[in-house]
């Protein structure tokens, strides 16, 4: 009796010691877990919730702007300025150096840094915003700005006139930055960091520059030129959809989704310019085309001499690499003795493009593409032009991005032969060398590239040393002389390319002509 | 019989209860699944007051205190990456872990140990503020608010003698509040050369460990006394001052500090070219390394002469072997206008041997440019004597270890001993007509000047000046002025004091260092960053 009343009792408290255990397991896992929904739902506050939370005691010292801010990062970054500028300043000489030379514009034959100091000034975050727009990816956008106070001085040395040294004096740099984070399943989890300037809004990167101990008079059209070159520069390298990929971490990774690829190609055809505004003063302007979607491959039509209503009806194909954001930009010169002349420009937005549809287009020509400053509103003319879009498949994306790759390092190879001055400069040059070599493979290319290369650079030589001679005896005569000569002689260069055989349409197709 | 009774009904208490138990264990637990749900979120807008009550014990820091900011964006870029995270995490253990493991199980007669489940669950860390404090010092402070509560589930399978067990660490929370410190300062990426982690307070830590299935912690006294157990492990090893220290760059490195000194002897020129159209150029060299932020030295001037003879010894402070290269240049001297360089070419210091001396010929180039035709041309040569001598391990200054590095001169009588006084920084310091700032020290009568740091109303020196003492300066005063001069040859404004500072000394004595802002006198706003170090010679 005692023994099945024993066992019956200890059944009883043993069953029910293990639903209070099971009860207290599940109280504290609750607990737990509501907890962490808390501290989950504390992470990720917004305004409405903290108004319901704090009612009428809302902390004023709240608010929840777009691009949220990072006090404590300035805090932190102007302590750290000092070194950090130590730091960058020979990364910034080491890789933008090569930069420079590579967008120099032609008529100056070394653009240097002779002195870099990034000042005391700390730049600014104004905020920071963190959004997921692509799976394995994770965008954030800084908001940064700089009005500091470096001393950039810029050595520029043009041909025939001894080096100037220009300093880059009151700079400011506003602009959203984009860091794209690839990210990977292997510590550190970031693959690789994409990092480019957003093009809206537009970057703005303001300076003004001084000559060190003379003014910048002595050379008319350098301060045009150094804009140019640091425009061209920001635009086609950083500013969005142009970036820079930094792969990360030991773990070798494709990185190749994320570089810019052609996506498609753009069939020009300039037919005829309508009205220019004359800017010559005797007699007409003689008017040519330049047409490009990225700087770096420019393109340009025959000089149609002594007329305002010229008809060329050439036809270019050009590569874009994102349609969304690119534009065509057609520029209008005027050959002119010394420097040529602008006549105007306009630009054309592939977006507007429908793939596989021809479509002829009047776009009125203006005095600039920013129009922010520009006050003229006088009428430029317009330029018609006819377009086609084709969008690549993956073949010929892959066909378009070798036959880039082999002109680019075509133009090094030139480069260093000192074939041309500058890779800026190589506007008829290699468009010839592709013309000529195209059909040819492989060593025959080579072969063909010398060839022309070779001759063309004799010719130039001539020119140039013609010129050089008559330059160096009247050195000391004075600046003006020289920057005459400076001019000149470039332009009797790209005489010499564009009197080369050019074909610009390429039925090969995949070759892309510059 | 009342007396067997009994005992049996013991006995079959006993006996109930280990079988209560069993039934009740299949009963709750046994059968109970054990894997981890996602908790369900409900958006706080939908929850009524009374639970909000609840949830303002929990309400982050940055909207308490407003000395805290908010850091939403590192919580969201924390979440997305966390997938990414927990996998890579996850990983990671299970690879460090297998080795170990099978180099432990034979010991124990264990068959296999494995991990059944390893997840970090789907709730990343979060922070709930952010604070960073600014000192004078060479250091950044940073004080985030850590919480992660998270679902992780690590199931732990362990099988030995055909019969197997499984410990599962759920829901693991911990909260802490660290200070980061990153310190010192170096001016090379990532510009710091340590990072030092403390606990400002204890962390709070809880999860459920279930040994088969029952959680041990809700066992009720056991929590209690393993979560104190953990604290104070966790706060013995990195309670503040207590620090975990992470090295990040190899300071001396870092800082770039002298390795050896370079013997440069000019010997002379041969053959040079003549630029000037009238006699005989004049020629000098100057000798720079390359990297290095010093002046470049220069070479007395031999008029009119084409194979000039200088015979000229200069000693270099070499930062590099590997990198840095000497830059030797001819130019021609002119009385008027600007001197023509006459030819160059450059020694990469890693073609040298340590400590041998080498005597060098060189051509002389037109520019360091291999492709320039104009390199053809014969411009001379120039030969010169360099030996390279790197410093004995023990010649190196000790790093940050400042008061090693300034040894007190001996003879110095005790007592006495070394002021050290370093001109960090001004603030806000602003002239009337011209703001060309330096500092202007007075001690006892002596007086030294910094550097002038050119229209700048922030300037920067980092400048140290040395003063040895015969006793200490218990009360003399230290007299500092920042001074202003015109660039100009202005006659009207030549020279303006923009503010000054005296300092009492005895405090720099019983402290041993003082770094601090001084507000100026005479000045509207302006500070003066000064360092001020006493060294005892005893």
């Amino acid at each position: 009796m005692g023994l099945i009343f024993g066992i019956l009792m200890g059944m009883i408290v043993g069953v029910g010691l293990m639903a209070a255990w099971k009860h207290m397991t599940s109280y504290r896992s609750n607990k737990r877990i509501s907890k962490a929904i808390e501290v989950k739902l504390m992470g990720s506050l917004n305004r409405d919730d903290l108004k319901k939370m704090c009612g009428d005691n809302y902390p004023e010292w709240i608010s929840f702007p777009v691009y949220e801010q990072v006090k404590w990062l300035n805090k932190q970054l102007g302590k750290l300025w000092p070194f950090v500028a130590e730091a960058a300043e020979a990364i910034i000489k080491e890789s933008v150096e090569p930069l420079l030379e590579d967008y120099r514009p032609p008529g100056i034959t070394s653009l240097k840094f002779s002195k870099l100091s990034l000042g005391t000034v700390s730049p600014k975050i104004e905020g920071i915003r963190v959004q997921k727009l692509k799976k394995d990816q994770i965008t954030m956008d800084i908001d940064l700005r700089w009005g500091g106070d470096p001393n950039i001085v810029l050595g520029v040395e043009a041909a025939m006139v001894a080096s100037v040294p220009i300093q880059l004096k009151d700079l400011q740099v506003f602009t959203v930055v984009r860091v794209i984070f690839q990210l990977a399943e292997e510590i550190p989890c970031i693959s690789a960091v994409v990092v480019a300037l957003l093009s809206e809004p537009k970057p703005k990167i303001d300076y003004t520059l001084k000559a060190v101990g003379g003014s910048l008079t002595a050379l008319p059209g350098i301060s045009d030129m150094i804009d140019d070159t640091v425009n061209s520069i920001v635009t086609d390298m950083v500013e969005w959809p142009h970036r820079i990929v930094v792969p990360i971490g030991g773990v070798p990774v494709d990185t190749s989704d994320l570089e810019l690829k052609p996506q498609g190609k753009l069939l020009v055809t300039v037919v005829r310019a309508n009205s220019l505004k004359n800017s010559e003063m005797v007699g007409k302007s003689d008017p040519y085309v330049v047409v490009y979607i990225r700087p770096l491959f420019k393109l340009k039509t025959k000089t149609i001499d002594n007329n305002l209503n010229p008809v060329w009806d050439q036809t270019f194909e050009l590569i874009a690499e994102e349609k969304e954001t690119q534009s065509l930009i057609l520029e209008v010169f005027d050959k002119d003795v010394g420097q040529d002349k602008r006549m105007g420009v306009t630009k054309l937005p592939l977006n507007e493009l429908v793939a596989e549809t021809p479509k002829e287009i009047e776009l009125r020509l203006l005095p600039k593409l920013d129009m922010l400053k520009v006050k003229d509103k006088k009428d430029r003319g317009t330029i018609t032009v006819k377009v086609l879009y084709h969008e690549f498949n993956k073949e010929e994306q892959l066909a378009a991005l070798e036959a880039e790759k082999k002109i680019i390092e075509e133009r090094k190879r030139l480069k260093t032969e000192g074939v041309i001055g500058s890779t800026m400069d190589a506007l008829d040059g290699v468009s010839s060398l592709v013309g000529s070599g195209v059909g040819m493979v492989g060593t025959g290319l080579g072969a063909g590239v010398g060839l022309v290369g070779t001759g063309l650079g004799a010719g130039a030589g001539i020119v140039g040393s013609g010129l050089g001679a008559v330059g160096s005896g009247l050195s000391k005569a004075g600046k003006f002389m020289g920057r005459t000569f400076t001019g000149q002689s470039s332009h009797s260069r790209k005489k010499s390319g564009s009197s080369a055989p050019v074909n610009f349409v390429q039925e090969n197709g995949g070759a892309k002509p510059l | 019989m009342g007396f067997v009774s009994t005992i049996m009904g013991f006995c079959g208490f006993g006996f109930g209860v280990s079988f209560g138990l069993t039934i009740g264990y299949y009963l709750f637990i046994y059968f109970q699944p054990c894997d981890v749900k996602d908790p369900v979120i409900r958006p706080l807008v939908e929850r009524d007051t009374k639970s909000l009550q609840q949830l303002l014990s929990e309400i982050p820091l940055w909207v308490k205190c407003p000395d805290y900011d908010r850091v939403d964006w590192l919580n969201k870029f924390i979440e997305y990456m966390w997938p990414y995270l927990d996998k890579a995490i996850c990983r990671t253990a299970k690879d460090i872990a297998a080795p170990i493991i099978a180099e432990q199980i034979p010991k124990y007669k264990i068959d296999s140990v494995e991990f059944e489940t390893l997840t970090l669950g789907s709730l990343p860390p979060t922070f709930q503020g952010m604070k960073v404090y600014v000192t004078d010092e060479k250091e950044l402070i940073m004080e985030p608010s850590v919480k992660w509560a998270g679902n992780p589930n690590v199931t732990v399978a362990v099988k030995a003698f055909g019969l197997k067990a499984t410990v599962q660490v759920v829901d693991l929370q911990v909260f802490a509040a660290p200070r980061i410190t990153l310190k010192p300062l170096v001016p090379s990426f990532p510009c710091f050369a340590t990072i030092f982690v403390s606990l400002m307070e204890k962390p709070h830590v809880d999860f459920g460990l279930k040994l088969l299935g029952a959680d041990l912690m809700s066992i009720p006294g056991l929590y209690r006394f393993v979560q104190e157990t953990i604290k104070d492990q966790v706060a013995n090893m990195y309670l503040w001052p207590k620090t975990l220290e992470v090295q990040i760059l190899d300071p001396s490195k870092a800082m770039k500090k002298p390795v050896g000194i370079l013997h440069v002897k000019i010997l002379r020129a041969m053959k040079l070219r003549k630029k000037d159209i009238m006699g005989a150029s004049d020629p000098y060299v100057k000798v720079k390394l390359t990297e290095s932020k010093l002046p470049s030295k220069k070479t007395k001037v031999k008029h009119k002469n084409l194979n000039p003879e200088w015979d000229e010894e200069f000693n270099m402070v070499v930062k590099d072997p590997e990198s840095q290269a000497l830059e030797l240049s001819v130019y021609d001297w002119e009385q008027i206008g600007k001197h023509d360089r006459m030819g160059m070419n450059v020694i990469p210091l890693k073609d040298l041997t340590p400590d041998e001396s080498k005597t060098l010929t060189l051509d002389l180039l037109k520019n360091m440019d291999s492709n320039d035709a104009q390199n053809d041309k014969d411009r001379g040569q120039i030969m010169v004597e360099l030996t390279y001598k790197p410093f004995k391990e023990d010649d190196l200054p000790k790093e940050f270890e400042e008061s090693d590095a300034h040894k007190v001169p001996e003879g110095t009588p005790a007592g006495g001993g070394l002021l050290m006084i370093t001109v960090h920084e001004a603030q806000d310091v602003e002239g009337k007509h011209h703001t060309n700032p330096y500092v202007r020290l007075i001690f006892k009568g002596e007086e030294r000047k910094t550097k002038q740091v050119k229209k700048n109303r922030d300037p920067r020196w980092e400048e140290d000046f040395t003063f040895v003492l015969e006793e200490a300066p218990v009360n003399d005063r230290l007299h500092m002025e920042v001074v202003s001069t015109s660039t100009r040859i202005g006659l009207l404004h030549p020279k303006e004091v923009l503010g000054y500072v005296d300092i009492n000394l005895s405090d720099v004595v019983s402290n041993r260092r003082i770094n601090e802002k001084y507000h100026l006198i005479d000045s509207k706003n302006g500070r003066l960053q000064v360092e001020l170090q006493w060294q005892p010679a005893s």
